[in-house]
């Protein structure tokens, strides 16, 4: 099967601009070069200010690369599709979704916007709407009426009525308590293979990412530093900085090891 | 040696008509970090600003007793009550960069604190912030969110109030500074009478660092145990599904 996305030695990087006060040019990816495979999960952790955010803007078309390639190969037929078959799940849902708008009325348009002619539209939706849990009685909730988990699971099966191939996550367990993480990562993984969606999860949560992905990439001052099939990573860590991570994860810097944390100051 | 006694809280929207928590008590001994935890929306964060008075009457009735050195904070006068806030119980709240004003420059806050320039010094650079001549220039608004915690941290610290209350300090931050936090609350517990009363849904951070951690839920706040029976406790069914999905996640 062919490579859904590859990435050839992609950088970004940001130019001298009086207004935002730097002088020098800012690089923030530095050859970047990774491909996914259709029905992947790839996990992409680092700390703030690695470049996660940059490069999964980079893949859905956000900003443009300084220099690179980026190739996304559709596996299906979307000559009659109109939405993009690259999605993005936000954090900030509440600002997303239409306050004032039905649920239901949400997953419509974008279905009809889809793909008028050849869709069952209602029972298009009932697919959708059941495989993110929402009963009918939220249906017909406008958006301010959902709690933030709701919201989540609503922006997210409108994200599935789009009928992408790639659907990229962004932070999607950071406010969540550890029952809703848990729900959630079922969720994904039961999406994942009932819509052959291929998923790239940028999160902080280590433990999460072992869970739902298949290969993680750990990024540092906007290098790959480390990639491989998740349990590998887990289990033998190679590089240093990935065993930073870990160690960080379980709490236990015995002495603040400030090695790797100089990149956050800024 | 007892700390604060919160003898009673029980609160209500201001109406009367929906009950937030329930007769919760506990007491902060010295010394300790004591944590809460909970899911979302349990009512944690409203009980932590409710302590010292700081919830608005018009949304919350508030009805309790909180007694911090012999005296009661809710019938506390005014100006006793402003004293306290500014020297004794200290607040990291979660969006820390609203706890400034944005008018004002940094160094604004750092001056009023302390004189000690190298105590400043190091805890800067503990929690690697820039340094003061970068810092001092700058306004609260122009930091990111994590920076603003770490810097409200810091300043909370110069203080040297006896009782830190924070309220999920690991939520907008990576696990290293997460891990500089940690340290830095044991190392403040150690000194003097101090203690920390620690508001957070991240369990494993609230392993790590609690002596005491309690469960709220359904309105109620469990007994506060010590870290190991905590986390072998059985008989209750809300926390035990809290613990099944914190393990399954983990394993």
């Amino acid at each position: 099967m062919k490579k859904l996305v590859e990435i050839t030695n992609l950088s970004y990087s940001v130019r001298p601009n009086s207004i935002l006060r730097f002088s020098n040019e800012k690089i923030i990816l530095k050859n970047i070069s990774l491909d996914i495979s259709p029905n992947e999960i790839i996990g992409i952790t680092g700390e703030s200010g690695s470049g996660k955010t940059t490069l999964i803007k980079l893949i859905a078309g956000i900003l443009k690369p300084s220099s690179g390639k980026i190739k996304f190969t559709p596996q299906q037929k979307r000559e009659k599709v109109k939405t993009n078959p690259v999605q993005i799940l936000f954090q900030n849902n509440s600002e997303i979704l239409n306050p004032f708008r039905r649920i239901e009325s949400t997953i419509e348009e974008t279905i009809h916007i889809r793909n008028k002619k050849e869709i069952d539209v209602a029972a298009e939706k009932e697919r959708i709407l059941d495989s993110v849990g929402f009963t009918n009685e939220l249906w017909n909730r406008k958006g301010f009426e959902l709690s933030g988990g709701e919201q989540q699971r609503a922006a997210l099966s409108r994200i599935l009525a789009a009928k992408p191939e790639l659907l990229i996550l962004d932070e999607p367990f950071s406010a969540q308590d550890v029952e809703s993480q848990l729900n959630l990562l079922n969720l994904f993984k039961k999406i994942n293979v009932e819509y052959n969606l291929t998923m790239i999860c940028v999160a902080h949560n280590l433990k999460i990412l072992r869970k739902l992905a298949n290969r993680i990439f750990i990024m540092y001052n906007g290098e790959i530093v480390e990639s491989g099939i998740t349990e590998n990573i887990f289990k033998s860590p190679k590089n240093d900085y990935t065993k930073f991570l870990l160690k960080c994860e379980n709490y236990d810097l015995k002495t603040p090891e400030l090695k790797f944390t100089e990149t956050l100051s800024d | 040696m007892l700390k604060a006694e919160i003898k009673e809280i029980t609160m209500k929207t201001a109406g009367g008509k929906k009950v937030i928590l329930n007769d919760v008590k506990f007491e902060l001994g010295e010394n300790q970090i004591f944590t809460i935890v909970g899911k979302n929306g349990t009512g944690k964060s409203t009980l932590a600003k409710s302590i010292t008075g700081l919830l608005d009457s018009y949304t919350y009735s508030v009805i309790g007793k909180v007694y911090f050195k012999g005296s009661d904070i809710f019938t506390m006068e005014e100006e006793k009550l402003l004293l306290l806030r500014k020297d004794s119980i200290k607040y990291v709240f979660q969006d820390a960069a609203n706890s400034f004003d944005p008018l004002k420059k940094l160094k604004y806050y750092f001056e009023l604190l302390t004189k000690d320039r190298n105590e400043i010094d190091d805890l800067l650079s503990y929690f690697v912030l820039p340094d003061k001549s970068k810092l001092y220039d700058m306004h609260a608004y122009e930091v990111s969110g994590g920076m603003a915690q770490r810097i409200n941290f810091v300043l909370i610290l110069l203080s040297k109030p006896e009782i830190i209350i924070l309220d999920e300090p690991t939520s907008g931050i990576d696990s290293a500074i997460a891990n500089l936090f940690l340290l830095k609350l044991k190392e403040f517990v150690k000194q003097n009478k101090n203690s920390v009363l620690l508001i957070t849904q991240d369990i494993l951070f609230a392993e790590k660092v609690s002596d005491k951690i309690a469960y709220l839920a359904d309105k109620k706040l469990s007994s506060f145990y010590n870290v190991n029976e905590f986390f072998n406790k059985k008989d209750d069914p809300l926390l035990t599904k809290f613990l099944n999905a914190k393990n399954q996640i983990e394993v």
